[in-house]
Formats: structure tokens, C-alpha cells, sequence
């Protein structure tokens, strides 16, 4: 079928230019979003993307010229969406704000994307993702404080620790299904922010304090960043940092769901009965599944850990897995670009809404089923594999 | 010879109902059993209870020379036992290429790190996976490999039924279990099916099939063993000749479907 030139099929230069021209123009529109303060044109800019949405809707034949064009130039892709990533704080400059807002809704679409591993792929509604990412924060936060351990050694610790805490959770969640099993987790999930709040050693409700900042070949995180004579402020160490830790949970989705085991897991999420007649391992594969899970939002937790230097039991409630599942759907199921833009959306629209005061929350709750009601599937809903096939 | 599977006074109980009773029967090395009987009559229970869904109230089960009574299914499909579901239970979401890869989950092997950290040999043996499937969807009658990319879920009743069985057929099963697969099929379908379970065992001759069929048809076409199930009990067995010949079937189930054939 490879002969079959359909006249959909990007030439390169096309797709070059398309590759450079589309990531330039969603960079662009991010910077905006982030620097403009006005309600109106913060709704002037979310019924822009609003109408991007309504035409992908319309016109599927644009998603797949995107996937096609990205397909075949992929290095020129990659290359640009780096360039994009690494110059982005030199344009937001000095507003420390937005550079917040930034790491923030990284940390965030690394949790998403490790949510979408069961959320998304197995479909195990799994409501104590900000449990593993909270106990990522401690065990890092405690290891440092007490010990002295450096940051980039209580990253892999904390991250083990979350993952024996994924395999203690899917233990016994394999015994029940659906909505049994979301109870199991939201349950494991308060339990956790409680025992947070009523030990003495993590702190208790006051949390932890004073967590160093981590430093890197000599240089503290806590400084500034100074890059060829441009003096950046000391969070765009954590915003390249979270950077890299999303390209790692990225690079760890691609793989997983281009494996035997994404396949695996799809089949969870299809037929249970039908998955357990080929072979698979139901319960392994859902065990996994929490693992994989909890292993990357540790990641995660420990960033957040030394980023603000301090953490409370607050961080971690409930109510952050709740936001971390809403950004997996309204993105879009088991599609790592659309979770990843959920993510980002969900972190930022909340506050850029401030300008409605008062009415921020629910405007918020329109914004969302608005947008789900032109995408119904999630913003970028998930795709079949081609192997190499015709697009 | 000794049998490849073999089903020793098999019970299973649902509370108060019993849906097998004290069933047994085997099958050899590269042959085909048919089961009849009327539905509800325990067939598909059979099914269930040999690829390790349900377990067994009492008996025994044997396949290849080891026990796997109360064995987990991934473990039976390791064995060598693949089955169909008399509902065709595909991924529905998924293309029909992935389909079948799922199929061949026993017999890859990358686990989570494999994937992680070496994935030149996952994608190599993902691109080793599609070409085998592209092979299996090219054997079967109909054009499933023309249509591979579509979601399963969109496929006609036929194509479904074929696919379940090119996924089964991924695991290289030694026994083959095909729960009512000319369901939903026309004659025309129903022959094609007939020709590609005869061109099954000519291509792998150790091949055993065990057909749930309520089309005689089919059974007509592999008459050497027959069994018929009724209420949960083996009522008959033999040829397909002996088995029809038999007041209780014919009575129970044969009288019926006969003249509607």
C-alpha cells in the first residue's frame, strides 16, 4: 500500500514548514494567554482556541495532515518543539509569575501522563495519584531535611518508595472493578493526606519547612540563571528541570505505548474477559499499571518538594487527583500530546480567570464543557496505532 | 495415543444450579470434536471452566500431559489453548492489526523495562508481531487484511467471527476452541468457514479443534467425533451418524434444528 500517494500525504518541505510554523504558532498563543490580564481578552483568546477546536471537529482531514507532516520530518519536529521549550523563559523574561504558572502545569502534565497510563490506557479510575505524588514530596522533603540528603539521590528513593506504595495499592485493588475500585483508591488517597496531617514526623498539618535547594555542578538552584549573559530568574531552573522530567515521562509513555504492554493494557480497557483469554495477566498488568503510575508522580512530587522548599499535607488532598483525572479526560484519553495539553490548560485557565473574581469557578466549569462539548472524545482524543502503515 | 485434552467428571455449580454435570470427554492430537446441544445446555461453560474462568465444583482437567484444573487462564493460554467467545468479544476499539498482536501476548516477552530501556528489541519485535498478524489476516477467507486499520468494532458480523479466530490462531495454540463461529454468517460465509478450519488442519495437521456448533452444517463437515450436552450432561457421543441416531438428541435438541435446516 505504500505506492497509494494520496494527495493528503505532505511533501517535506510542507511538512517542514508545517512542523515549524504549527509548534510556533502554539507557542505564540501560549505566550499570550500567559501574559494577557484582562477578562475579555482572555475570552477573546479562549474562543479562539475554541474555534480551533470546532474545526478539527469538523474537519478531521487537519489532525491527520498534522500527524502525517510531524511523521515525516520528525527530527525537524523535534528539533523545533526543543528550541521552543528552551528559549521560552528568555521571552517571559523577568515575571517570575508566569514562569511559576509554567512549572506548575509541567509538574502537572507529568502527573496526567502518568495518571493516563491507567486512566487512559487500562481504564482504572485511579483517584490516588496525588497520594503517590504527595509521598514522592515527603520521602524526598524528609530524606533532605533530616539527612542531608542531595536532591538528585532522593529522586530515584522517592520515586521507589511511591512505586512499593502503587504495588500496595494495586494489591488489593485487583479484587474489585470500576466503581468498587475508584472507592479503594479515593479511600487510599484520604487516608494518606490524613496519616500526612496527624504524624509528628512529617510535620504534621504545618508540613515540612526549609527543604534546600537542590544545585547542580556547583550552581544553586536557589540563583539566578545566567545563560550567555542573560540573567534569568533563580525558577527557570525548575521550569528546564520539569522540562526535562516531562520529556522523560513522555519518552516513558511513547515507549510503554508502542509496547507489548500499552497493547496490553488497551486490551484491559476494551474486554476484561476477552484480554484474560488471550494470555494477559489481568492482575499483573493493572499492578503495573499502578506502579508505572505512581513511580512518575513521585518524580513529580520530589520537584514540587524543592521548588517551594515547603510542603503541607494541603498540597496532596483529594482534590488534586480529582484535577489531575479532569486534565486525562478533557485532554484526551491515552494521547500524550492531548493529556499533555490538558494539563496546561487546566493549570493556567484557572488563573487567568481571575479577572471574573468571584464568578472564576464557575466561568472555569463552563470553559470545560464547552470545550467537551465541541470535543466530545477529549481535545485530542486517542489515535490507532499505524506501525509505519499508510497514515 | 494419549489424548491431548482430556475433561474428567467435570462439575460446576452456580449456587443451587447445576450447569455441568459429571462431564467427561477428551480429544486427540490433530482432531476436531463437535459439541451439540441446545442452548443452555452447558457448552459454553465447558469452554469456560478449560481455559481456567471459572473454577471447577469437582472433576479434572488435563491438557498436553499436566493438570490445569484451577489454573489461571493467562497460564492455560501459554499451554496452547485459545478460544473464540460465542459473542464475539473483540477490542472493539482497536484496529484489527492490534487485535491480533494482542492475540500473540504469550508469546512476546518485553516486560516494563525491556520497553524502557532497550527499545530497538521491543519495536523489533512489535515490527515481528505485525508481519506475522499481516500473515494470519491474509490467510482467512474475506479481506481482513484490506481492512486491518479499522477499528474492530466497525467490522460486519462475519469478519468479526473470522477475526476472533485469526486472534485466537496468534497464540499458536495446540488446541483450538471455537464457540458457535458460523453465528451470524450466511451459507455462503458458513462454507468459507468450513474451507478455513479444513485448511487449518492441513496447514498445521497437530492442530485439535473443539467446534461449539449449533449450525449441523458444520458438523456435518467434521463427522468423526461428536458429543451432545444437554441440562448439563453428556447425553451422547460418537460419529455424527451414531450421535443423530440417538433418541434423547434428537428429542432434546436434533428434532428442532433439523427441520429448520
Amino acid at each position: 500500500m505504500q505506492g497509494r500517494a494520496s494527495p493528503d500525504v505532505p511533501g517535506i518541505a510542507a511538512a517542514t514548514v508545517f512542523a515549524i510554523a504549527s509548534q510556533i504558532i502554539g507557542a505564540a498563543f501560549l505566550y499570550l494567554i500567559l501574559r494577557v490580564d484582562g477578562g475579555w481578552q482572555v475570552v477573546g483568546l479562549l474562543a479562539l482556541l475554541g474555534l480551533g477546536f470546532y474545526l478539527l471537529e469538523r474537519l478531521p482531514w487537519i489532525a491527520d495532515y498534522a500527524l502525517a507532516s510531524f511523521a515525516r520530518v520528525p527530527l525537524v519536529a523535534m528539533i523545533t518543539a526543543a528550541v521552543i521549550v528552551l528559549a521560552f523563559p528568555f521571552f517571559v523574561g523577568s515575571n517570575t509569575y508566569i514562569l511559576h504558572l509554567l512549572i506548575v502545569a509541567e509538574l502537572y502534565a507529568v502527573l496526567a501522563l502518568a495518571l493516563n497510563f491507567q486512566l487512559g490506557s487500562a481504564n482504572i479510575p485511579n483517584f490516588a495519584t496525588g497520594a503517590s505524588y504527595g509521598i514522592g514530596a515527603y520521602v524526598s522533603a524528609l530524606l533532605a531535611i533530616n539527612f542531608g540528603v542531595s536532591f538528585w539521590l532522593t529522586l530515584p528513593v522517592a520515586a521507589l518508595a511511591a512505586t512499593l506504595f502503587g504495588f500496595i495499592i494495586g494489591i488489593p485493588s485487583m479484587r474489585t472493578r470500576d466503581t468498587y475500585l475508584a472507592l479503594v483508591t479515593i479511600a487510599f488517597g484520604v487516608v494518606v493526606q490524613q496519616l500526612l496531617n496527624n504524624f509528628s514526623w512529617t510535620g504534621g498539618p504545618n508540613g515540612l519547612v526549609g527543604i534546600p535547594a537542590p544545585s547542580l555542578f556547583g550552581h544553586s538552584f536557589a540563583d539566578p540563571l545566567v545563560i550567555f549573559g542573560w540573567k534569568l530568574p533563580s525558577q527557570a531552573n525548575f521550569y528546564y528541570l520539569s522540562a526535562a522530567l516531562v520529556v522523560v515521562a513522555i519518552v516513558t509513555a511513547h515507549r510503554l505505548h508502542g509496547s507489548r504492554i500499552g497493547l496490553a493494557w488497551n486490551a484491559l480497557r476494551a474486554d476484561e474477559i476477552a484480554a484474560k483469554a488471550q494470555g494477559i495477566n489481568v492482575a499483573w498488568f493493572k499492578v503495573l499499571a499502578f506502579a508505572v503510575d505512581a513511580f512518575l508522580a513521585a518524580f513529580a512530587g520530589t520537584i514540587y518538594a524543592f521548588y517551594v522548599s515547603y510542603i503541607s499535607p494541603d498540597n496532596f488532598t483529594f482534590l488534586v487527583s480529582v484535577t489531575i483525572m479532569t486534565m486525562v479526560i478533557v485532554g484526551g484519553m491515552d494521547n500524550i500530546f492531548g493529556v499533555i495539553v490538558g494539563a496546561f490548560l487546566l493549570t493556567i485557565l484557572p488563573e487567568k480567570l481571575r479577572a471574573f473574581a468571584d464568578y472564576r469557578l464557575l466561568f472555569f466549569g463552563v470553559v470545560i464543557i464547552g470545550f467537551l462539548m465541541i470535543r466530545p472524545q477529549g481535545l485530542f482524543p486517542q489515535r490507532m496505532r499505524r506501525y509505519g502503515g499508510e497514515p | 495415543m494419549s489424548a491431548l485434552l482430556k475433561v474428567e467428571n467435570l462439575t460446576m455449580r452456580f449456587g443451587g444450579l447445576v450447569a455441568l454435570n459429571d462431564v467427561s470427554l477428551s480429544i486427540d492430537k490433530g482432531a476436531v470434536l463437535a459439541v451439540i446441544g441446545p442452548n443452555g445446555a452447558g457448552k459454553s461453560t465447558l469452554f469456560n471452566v478449560v481455559t481456567g474462568v471459572y473454577r471447577p465444583t469437582s472433576g479434572r482437567v488435563t491438557f498436553d500431559g499436566a493438570e490445569i484444573t484451577d489454573r489461571p487462564s493467562y497460564e492455560v493460554v501459554d499451554r496452547g489453548i485459545a478460544r473464540t467467545f460465542q459473542s464475539s468479544r473483540l477490542f472493539s476499539d482497536l484496529s484489527v492489526l492490534d487485535n491480533v498482536i494482542i492475540g500473540m501476548h504469550t508469546r512476546t516477552r518485553t516486560g516494563v523495562l525491556t520497553a524502557l530501556f532497550r527499545p530497538g528489541a521491543s519495536r523489533r519485535e512489535m515490527a515481528a508481531c505485525v508481519e506475522k498478524a499481516e500473515t494470519l489476516l491474509k490467510l482467512g477467507s474475506g479481506d481482513l487484511f484490506e481492512q486491518r486499520y479499522r477499528p474492530a468494532g466497525t467490522l460486519a458480523q462475519a469478519d468479526r467471527r473470522r477475526l476472533e479466530i485469526a486472534r485466537a490462531l496468534a497464540s499458536q495454540p495446540k488446541l483450538l476452541l471455537l464457540d458457535e463461529p458460523s453465528v451470524g454468517m450466511d451459507d455462503m460465509e458458513t462454507d468459507a468457514l468450513v474451507a478455513d478450519i479444513t485448511r487449518l488442519r492441513v496447514q498445521n495437521p497437530a492442530l485439535s479443534v473443539i467446534l461449539i456448533e449449533h449450525d449441523m452444517r458444520v458438523v456435518e463437515a467434521f463427522p468423526q467425533h461428536v458429543t451432545c450436552i444437554d441440562y448439563g450432561s453428556k447425553i451422547a457421543e460418537g460419529d455424527f451418524a451414531a450421535v443423530r441416531a440417538e433418541p434423547r438428541v434428537q428429542e432434546a435438541y436434533l428434532g428442532k434444528a433439523v427441520a429448520h435446516a
